[in-house]
């Protein structure tokens, strides 16, 4: 043996306690891994704690404080006293009336209209694209836009709706139309024709994701065209009747371009969104306006999740 | 895949380098200020001798005018100039956002009389009677007074607006109507003449939408009748059953029914009305400024040019008392460039600004500089001249006291219930007394 070997022979042998090579490198990489997708993740989390926590922080904070006349001066707490005045002001118990009103009429016309649009569409048929990129262009313009256009419509004194009605003798006289019972109609009319693609390519999609095979079996068990409408449709498209739903409802319920570009800020049609509005940026009260936009948040977060749950419940 | 150590250093660095950025892009882009608390006006932002040329300023006004004129501006000074508009109502809204969240918005923007309560108490603006100086000031005369506060000038004078009324005499001479009326009942036989020989669609063009220019006429009848709509101490008196206020709104209504205004008036606001007087839709426009005057005999600008005069505002037992509106051009403090803006508003007083922006069809501005007024009543180009100054004289504040600090308040409140009444949705007395209810909450500090 040589020095070296019989060195080696004769020191200690000390036990080898550390993981085995492989396992080190597995924890340290896991380890590096976690940090590494925290650090991808931080700028995502920044912009957001930015752009929403911290807004929404200090929104809730302005409005559990009382609005000084003079906007700059100091405020005082009052918790939820504001919140307490916007439920008792008679133009927001309007303006929620009016805005129910708006939601009622715009989800019947959408899930009905959507619906039949879907079922129509659903088939093949020459030029269904031109049909379909057509549908689409409403949903595609700005609701401001769209209300400038409908307000050539409705325009009362040499608008093209009066136009048509006095020709046809159903009308005597050019109507206001946005001064009578027609300017809530009218104005979810508007807001209709720009969400109606939306709903109805959501429905599409729900009647394409049901299988031909399901229809072809019933029709061998003798079901006719309504009956598997009412069967098989309708049922399986319960999840996407859910989506659209609730798409619909948050549409509805924050309706305000329309609303502003149709009547401004008239009392008639005023809804709950055009009431946050008054009270903040028209008259310079964001203690009031913000309580307001939170009862509106909390309310459409409260029929989002409603109807979430709905349809987790129906895809059970 | 796997790992280097340098790898993962490396990406851990520069995501943290990103995210440096990103905070520091999120907590630099807030200037002073915030809606929980602020500063008071801070003392004369200008320094004469500062060297403007080459900076770059924005303007923020509701009416456009031409950059003809605007270019001499940077001819002069070698400020580039953005000129924004966007409509009244719009302005105010975006003023009170960027002011009240303390970021710039613009360097030189409007600023209404009404403004001056609310605004000039919050310490938005730069006082400017520094930087105008006593003589620009004194030149400006009673008129600018309406934005002083606190002891500060907040605002120069750009439009010397009031309300008078414009007619079309080719269509009084066609019904047969020889003078411009001078009292309310006087005025009710012009339109009920009007209506009957159909000189025009409608007799008369009167905005009533929900809007402050639809707020407006009800003002300024309550006031040509003889009547306040609030006492010496700013509490409201319009909301008796018998005031003059409630016989004004009630005028209103009427002159609706009897078809002497369209129906369509109630979603109208004043540019609108005025543009209908314009295409020859109406033959008197009730509740104008002077300005339009200029804009209606212009063949560019009107099918009505040269028929265009204005009528004193008609009272009960002869020329009605009328209220200024005069609107001026204001600095806050969040301009970029404050001696860059006050050298814009210096030029635009000069008389031969004022002049040009007043002769120049599109534009219209009355001036308020007393230089200005004779330099055009001298040269002859002051449009009827000789009523514009008489309606001066009947001139009566809108609030004795100046505009309050809860003026906005019951502005938003005022234009949404007098439309509602027109609308025929509420009474005008219950309209009115909801309004005087409201104001005096306001007015108690509730």
């Amino acid at each position: 043996m040589t020095g070296a070997a019989l060195d080696e022979a004769a020191a200690p042998r000390v036990p080898d306690r550390r993981p085995p090579r492989q396992g080190r490198l597995a924890l340290t990489l896991r380890r590096e891994s976690t940090w590494l997708g925290w650090w991808f993740v931080a700028p995502a989390v920044i912009v957001t704690v930015a752009l929403v926590v911290y807004p929404l922080v200090l929104g809730f904070e302005t409005s559990i404080h009382a609005q000084a006349p003079t906007l700059t001066a100091p405020s005082k707490l009052v918790g939820a006293a504001n919140y307490s005045d916007v439920l008792k002001d008679p133009n927001t118990v309007s303006a929620t009336l009016h805005t129910l009103t708006y939601v009622g009429i715009a989800l019947a016309l959408e899930i009905g209209g959507g619906l039949a649009i879907a079922v129509v569409l659903h088939r093949a048929f020459r030029g269904r694209g031109i049909v379909l990129a057509i549908l689409i262009m409403p949903w595609a313009l700005p609701s401001v836009v769209s209300g400038v256009l409908w307000q050539r419509i409705f325009a009362p004194d040499n608008g093209l709706l009066n136009s048509i009605l006095v020709n046809l003798h159903i009308i005597h006289q050019p109507e206001v139309w946005m001064a009578n019972g027609w300017a809530i109609p009218f104005i979810t009319l508007v807001h209709v024709w720009g969400v109606l693609p939306l709903v109805a390519l959501i429905l599409l999609a729900g009647l394409q994701s049901i299988p031909d095979e399901v229809y072809s079996a019933s029709a061998v068990d003798g079901a006719n065209a309504v009956r598997q409408f009412w069967h098989i449709t309708l049922p399986l498209l319960r999840p996407a009747l859910a989506v659209a739903i609730t798409v619909g409802l948050v549409q509805a319920i924050t309706i305000f371009d329309e609303i502003y570009v149709l009547n401004g800020t008239a009392l008639n049609t005023a809804s709950v969104l055009m009431q946050v509005y008054n009270s903040a940026f028209v008259d310079a009260d964001f203690a009031h306006g913000t309580a307001l936009a939170f009862l509106v948040a909390l309310a459409t977060g409260v029929f989002a999740v409603i109807s979430l749950l709905a349809s987790r419940r129906s895809t059970v | 895949m796997v790992f280097s150590r340098r790898r993962l250093q490396s990406g851990m660095y520069l995501t943290a380098v990103v995210c440096a950025a990103l905070a520091l892009s999120a907590c630099g882009s807030s200037s002073g200020g915030s809606s929980g608390g602020g500063s008071s006006a801070p003392a004369a932002h200008f320094n004469p001798n500062a060297k403007i040329r080459g900076q770059h300023i924005t303007v923020l006004l509701p009416y456009a005018v031409p950059q003809s004129i605007l270019n001499q501006f940077t001819q002069q000074t070698g400020v580039k100039l953005t000129y924004v508009t966007a409509g009244w109502d719009n302005v105010k809204s975006k003023l009170i956002v960027a002011n009240t969240a303390g970021t710039y918005i613009a360097d030189v923007t409007e600023f209404d009389w009404s403004f001056t309560g609310q605004f000039g108490g919050s310490g938005w603006y730069v006082p400017l009677e520094s930087g105008l100086g006593p003589q620009l000031i004194s030149d400006l005369g009673n008129v600018n007074k309406a934005f002083d506060t606190n002891g500060h000038t907040y605002a120069a004078c750009y439009s010397n607006d009031y309300r008078l009324s414009l007619y079309n005499k080719k269509d009084f001479a066609a019904a047969g109507i020889t003078s411009w009326p001078t009292t309310f009942s006087q005025l009710d036989s012009v339109l009920a003449t009007l209506k009957a020989k159909h000189a025009a669609p409608y007799p008369m063009s009167l905005p009533l939408g929900a809007t402050e220019g639809g707020l407006t006429p009800w003002y300024l009848t309550t006031l040509a009748m003889g009547g306040q709509l609030f006492d010496a101490h700013n509490k409201p008196v319009f909301g008796q059953p018998n005031s003059t206020a409630s016989k004004a709104l009630e005028w209103e209504i009427q002159a609706l029914k009897k078809g002497w205004i369209s129906p369509g008036s109630v979603t109208l606001d004043d540019t609108p009305a005025a543009n209908n007087f314009n295409a020859g839709e109406a033959a008197i426009l009730y509740a104008s400024g002077p300005g339009p005057l200029a804009t209606a005999n212009d063949p560019s600008q009107s099918k009505i040019a040269g028929n265009a005069a204005a009528g004193l505002m008609p009272g009960m037992n002869g020329p009605g008392s009328s209220f200024g509106l005069p609107e001026g051009l204001a600095i806050p403090v969040t301009a970029q460039h404050k001696d860059a803006a006050l050298a814009f508003i210096k030029w635009w007083l000069e008389p031969k600004t004022q002049e040009e922006m007043y002769t120049t069809g599109s534009v219209g501005f009355l001036p308020c500089s007393l230089r200005a007024l004779k330099l055009l009543s001298k040269s002859g180009k002051l449009e009827d001249g000789q009523v514009l100054q008489a309606e001066l004289s009947h001139i009566v504040p809108l609030f004795p006291q100046g505009a309050p600090v809860w003026y906005s308040k019951f502005d938003t409140r005022a234009q949404q219930l007098i439309n509602a009444a027109a609308k025929g949705e509420m009474t005008p007395s219950n309209a009115l007394s909801q309004l005087a209810s409201y104001t005096s909450t306001l007015a108690s500090g509730g």
